[in-house]
């Protein structure tokens, strides 16, 4: 008896439910957050390929001086080629810390010249022109490894023009480029929009001072103390990040 | 109209036995924990995928205890009753009605704890998926079967369903995303 009625029960409500609508509905409920979910992923994928999804932060063409598949952990530098803590950090962090983290993690540096510092924008102007013949890391190097050569005179912020665009051509030289498109793309409005998108991006991550760094993102606030305190401190960052 | 409803009453076996297991599971990790602070639950896969965050959290006493005793007690009553419907047993309506209230108060914790999960402790807990999996059909189907005025939602039961699996699954991605790009 109770069989019977159980039996027409599940007919009834068979009838009731018209399964097409009800599959075609969840199908199609389904099929859209597939597409719309798969969508957004591949446009971001292509759009900036991997985590460092902030296209302020890591924007198409960015330099790297250390890069790793995926970007899974990326440090990028704000920096000022003329400003004395950006050369104390090179010397005493980031210049070790890429060759340690070498291939391990995405290492971005981004121009921030500070009006401050006279020669800063001609430094950046070098390294974006150097940066157009493929050798933007030297000349990184060099403007920092020879900061003395052009930036100060003795203990103070140097002015000099004319010693420092010598000083950029020499190492442009033994970097190997092309010394003539070296002077014209220094003079370009291709690497003025550079420096400046990279100025623009700073300012909207609220980028005020120099060097500003940027752990996967987020901003590094070193507790103080000596560069070596701030080295720990970084590296202790990354190493995090990349257990993460 | 029978009041028997047997598809339903294996969906409070199933989804029953799965909840269960997960706040077994839950409670067994908050055991450890309470034995050994540094325990680190299998769960804690890292700062997204955590269980171990989502259980310090206030929101994991709700009600001065650990939630995972809530669910044990819940999940074992609706197996129970689940079994006994298969059994043989045909629930007077005053029983269905208290069955679909205990689920709806199920669903509102739940969702309440998703909220939580999501947008105060910022981290998912697997066995909490699980727990959040498994109420929301035991309520929408309880509540489909107990109310004669929804028959016209029964014609579109799964789409809803599917409908409200894609919106939180929908928030999570949005929240976690930078998580799940990472991934990629």
């Amino acid at each position: 008896m109770s069989r019977t009625s159980r039996k027409k029960n599940r007919s009834i409500m068979a009838a009731r439910r018209g399964p097409s609508l009800n599959v075609i509905l969840t199908g199609v409920v389904i099929l859209v957050a597939v597409l719309v979910i798969g969508g957004v992923l591949v446009v971001n994928r292509s759009g900036d390929e991997g985590a460092a999804s902030n296209e302020a932060l890591v924007p198409a063409g960015a330099h790297t001086l250390s890069k790793v598949e995926g970007d899974r952990v990326t440090l990028v530098e704000f920096l000022d080629f003329q400003c004395p803590a950006c050369a104390s950090y090179y010397s005493g962090i980031t210049k070790k810390l890429e060759q340690d983290y070498q291939g391990r993690i995405t290492f971005v540096v981004r121009n921030f010249p500070l009006e401050v510092h006279p020669l800063a924008v001609p430094a950046a102007r070098a390294a974006e022109a150097a940066a157009k013949q493929g050798k933007h890391a030297e000349m990184y190097h060099a403007l920092y490894d020879n900061f003395e050569e052009w930036a100060v005179d003795g203990r103070t912020t140097s002015a000099d023009t004319a010693r420092a665009t010598a000083k950029f051509e020499e190492y442009a030289t033994a970097a190997g480029l092309d010394l003539e498109r070296f002077r014209a793309d220094v003079a370009s409005d291709e690497v003025r929009a550079t420096i400046d998108r990279d100025v623009a991006d700073g300012t909207e991550l609220g980028v005020n001072s120099t060097p500003t760094l940027f752990v996967n993102g987020e901003e590094f606030q070193p507790g103080g103390g000596s560069t070596a305190d701030v080295d720990r401190e970084l590296r202790a960052k990354i190493d995090a990040a990349l257990a993460g | 109209m029978s009041t028997v409803n047997r598809r339903l009453a294996r969906l409070h076996v199933v989804g029953g036995g799965l909840g269960l297991a997960a706040a077994t599971a839950l409670t067994l990790e908050k055991v450890a924990k309470l034995r050994d602070p540094a325990h680190v639950p299998t769960c804690s896969l890292n700062p997204i995928i955590s269980c171990g965050s989502v259980m310090d959290s206030p929101q994991a006493e709700a009600f001065g205890f650990p939630n995972p005793l809530i669910g044990i007690a819940a999940f074992a009553v609706l197996v129970t009753s689940g079994v006994a419907v298969l059994a043989g047993f045909e629930p007077p309506r005053w029983y269905r009605v208290a069955l679909n209230a205990g689920a709806a108060l199920g669903a509102v914790f739940v969702h309440w704890l998703i909220a939580a999960s999501l947008y105060d402790i910022h981290a998912l807990c697997p066995y909490c998926l699980v727990v959040w999996a498994v109420t929301i059909p035991v309520f929408w189907y309880t509540t489909l079967d107990t109310w004669p005025a929804l028959a016209p939602l029964r014609r579109v039961h799964s789409a809803v369903l599917a409908l409200w699996y894609v919106l939180i699954a929908g928030l999570v991605l949005v929240e976690f995303w930078d998580y799940w790009v990472s991934l990629l």
